[in-house]
This record gives C-alpha cells, structure tokens and sequence, in this order.
C-alpha cells in the first residue's frame, strides 16, 4: 500500500516484479471506486492496520481470563461479544460470538461448511486449511477422524459437537486449563493457548511454546 | 428427470458431508494484494455497498470450474467486479481500462491489445 | 405490559426447547442451509436475539426490511450421516433462519 499522501497512483511501494492479473485488478477496482468517490484510500490502509491487530493472541488473552476469573467467565458464556469488548477486543463487523466450553463431558470443534466464517475480530484470519475442502467437508462428517488427524482422541463418553457457522453468530471454542497450570500467571496461560485448540481442533497443553498457531 | 438438476440445486460450496481427503495443514502468509482484497471487502461492507452475504454469492455465481482454479482472494476479487458491474458502479470497459493503465505503470506492454 | 402491540416478526415462534424440522425446499441461486441438513428434525438450542435480515435475501442486495429470527438448533450426527462413526451423543449445531422452520407437534 502507498505510503505518500498524494493522490496520484503509482506502483505499489516495496513491489519489485510485476504484479499479477488479480493483484492488479484488485489495484484497479480499489483505485476505481476511490476515484467515484465512494470510500477513500486511508480506509483501506486503516482497515489493514485492524486486520493486521487481529491476531490468536487476543483470543489466547480471553481464555486466560475465563480460565481465572469465574465471573468473566460467566459473562463471557452469557455474551461473547461484549466480553471480548470488555477486554477491549472490538467487533468491526455485525457478527455475534458465542463461546463454547469444552468440559469433561463436551468437546467443541467448529467449522464453516459454506464458506470460511471464523471469529476474525478476535483470532485474525483463518488458516487455508480451515477454508479447504478436507476439513469444511469431514468436520461435520466424520468430526472424530479429522480430530484424530491432528493429534486429538476424544474419548467416546465425551460428548463431540460441531458447530457450523452460516449466518450472524460466529464462534470461539473454550478449551480446557491443562493440569499442572495451578500456579501460573495470566499471562503465561494465554501463551500456552493457541489458535487451533480454539478451534477445536487440539487441546491447549502445559509446556507448549508461547506463540499461538 | 433432469439429469443436470443438481448442478442448479446443490451449490458448490456446499460441501458440507462430501468424501474428502485427509487434511493438509496448509496455510501461508497473505500477499499484500489479498490483504488489500480482504481490507477491501470490509470496506465495501461497511459503506453497504457490497455486503458479506452478497460477496458470498458472488463467489458461488463463479461457478465450479472458477471456484476449483481460482484461489480464495482471486474468486474475491473475481466476485467483486461481477456485482460492481450488475450494481452500475463500474462498468466491464472501465475496469479494462484501468488495469491496462495499471499495467503499463510496470512498463509492459498491456495485457492485451488496446481498444 | 398491556397495550404494547408486537410487530411482525419481533416475537420469535420458537424457543428454547422446542422441536423443529428444517424444511426441505431446494433453492437455486443461493442458499445458506447446507443439504445435507434439509429435512432433519432438531431442537431449539436458543434464539439469536435480535430478529435480522434474511442472509438469503441480502445476497441479493436486499439490506433492510422485515426481520425474523435466527435459531441455534441441535441435530444428532446419527440423523444425518446412516454410518456415522462417533459417539450416539455427538451432534451438530447450526444457525437458521426462521422460514426455514416448521414446528414438529410435540
């Protein structure tokens, strides 16, 4: 993105070799609709900075506290939203976010068939394989064999739910606090969560390296 | 009983239950273009110009063939000009054009012949 | 209170707890009821408050007018898949539209 304030258009800074067809369609339909005067290009700079602040560290930031604090805990069950906000996690969209608990009894696993809707404002943007055939198409299927895929066996007296996303709601998977976590700070906890186990995909375990995937 | 029905009954996106491979965890660090893209259609989200929903089915009109070769942000992008068209905001010509001038900012020839 | 009148579509006709079947139309065009969802009967898990556009109808363009609800339904994975491979107990859930519903005589 251009980082002068002129508005003359040239080519992207920091680009060294022709774009390519879709790269410069995108340039083109944006500097088009800039000059109609429909929106204009710190808008889209600032939008990149938003994206670019949505990361799984907010995510793992809102688990540590469930983990801790049994009200917000409450809150964050009853409301997602507004929990997250609480934090000062905003939602720049008009979706809704409820939060699934995985319990002793229930393992939360989610998923968006249709599309690729995922919790963006508070885990950043999704990895490819979670927009790829394989998993949109197993996970509402056969959730138990793509959760063994990646490493995770749910015992068959636990109860496996899959969550689809297709319209407003948007969803965060809770996981569990590993044994052995009794003494550790908030801080250390969120860096122990990642962002697959709020997928669902695999738990959160003691011991792991601080950077959320 | 038509034999092509389906095709207009079940959505190609609609994969929900379909036999698939095993899963590759894949993933990649977005290209500046598709974080433009991504940060374009909030954008038009926003200001009610092109919603969400719309960009959806945007991507779904593409068609199997487009939806398989095309990649996520390429069938964005793709989507995008298809509803700006039907929408009067810009025109096929318009866009032609504007990549041409796009492309010849790198010293290329244009991609294709000028009108 | 006494008096105050409702408008279409702000009361939702389901609640938590009711049974529902997703109906079986097949729309061409666009849609955001998976196949392999039509046709099964599920419970309501809880009610998306407040009422919102039809996400069918948006894709169209159409950004305001008469509101629905959405609903958070519970379908058992047995009564989609013949071979499910899973625990009896797992389920899946989904957000859908209220016409999409019809209330199952309980």
């Amino acid at each position: 993105m251009s980082q002068h304030e002129h508005d003359h258009p040239h080519a992207e800074i920091g680009q060294s070799e022709r774009p390519g067809y879709y790269d410069m369609m995108e340039t083109a339909v944006r500097e088009l609709l800039i000059e109609k005067g429909l929106f204009e290009a710190g808008e889209i700079r600032r939008q990149i900075e938003v994206l670019d602040s949505r990361t799984p560290a907010l995510g793992a930031k809102v688990v540590a506290r469930a983990w801790v604090d049994a009200d917000f805990r409450a809150r964050l069950l009853a409301n997602g939203r507004t929990a997250c906000e609480e934090l000062g996690i905003s939602f720049y969209d008009d979706t809704q976010l409820i939060v699934l608990e995985n319990t002793a009894e229930v393992h939360n696993l989610i998923v968006c068939t249709l599309c690729s809707c995922y919790p963006r404002p508070v885990l950043g943007l999704p990895p490819d394989w979670y927009k790829l055939k394989p998993y949109r198409a197993r996970a509402v299927s056969e959730p138990r064999a793509v959760l063994a895929e990646f490493g995770t066996h749910i015992p068959d007296d636990v109860e496996v739910r899959v969550s689809d996303s297709t319209a407003l709601v948007r969803y965060l998977v809770l996981p569990r606090r590993p044994d052995g976590t009794a003494g550790y700070s908030e801080e250390q906890l969120a860096g122990l969560v990642t962002r697959d186990a709020m997928i669902g995909v695999i738990p959160v375990t003691a011991g792991e390296a601080g950077v959320s995937r | 009983m038509s034999q092509t029905e389906n095709l207009l009954k079940r959505l190609p996106n609609d994969i929900g239950g379909l036999p698939a491979e095993p899963i590759q965890r894949v993933d990649h660090e977005l290209e500046p273009w598709e974080k433009r893209c991504h940060a374009l259609a909030d954008v038009l989200d926003f200001h009610k110009i092109l919603n969400t929903e719309e960009k959806r089915r945007g991507v779904e009109a593409l068609g199997s063939e487009m939806i398989g070769k095309l990649t996520y942000y390429e069938r964005w992008i793709a989507a995008f000009a298809n509803i700006l068209f039907q929408k009067g905001i810009l025109t096929p010509t318009e866009l032609a054009r504007k990549m041409d001038e796009v492309a010849a900012r790198w010293g290329d020839e244009p991609p294709h012949p000028p009108a | 209170m006494s008096g105050i009148v409702l408008a279409t579509g702000e009361a939702p006709p389901f609640r938590r707890g009711d049974r529902v079947r997703v109906m079986t139309r097949a729309p061409v065009g666009h849609y955001r009821v998976p196949t392999y969802l039509r046709g099964k009967s599920a419970v309501v898990e809880r009610v998306i408050e407040p009422a919102a556009i039809d996400n069918e109808e948006e894709a169209y363009g159409r950004n305001a007018g008469s509101k629905r609800h959405y609903y958070r339904i519970i379908v058992p994975m047995t009564s989609i898949w013949p071979n499910y491979a899973g625990s009896a107990r797992d389920d899946l859930r989904i957000e859908v539209f209220e016409t999409w519903l019809e209330r199952i005589a309980s």
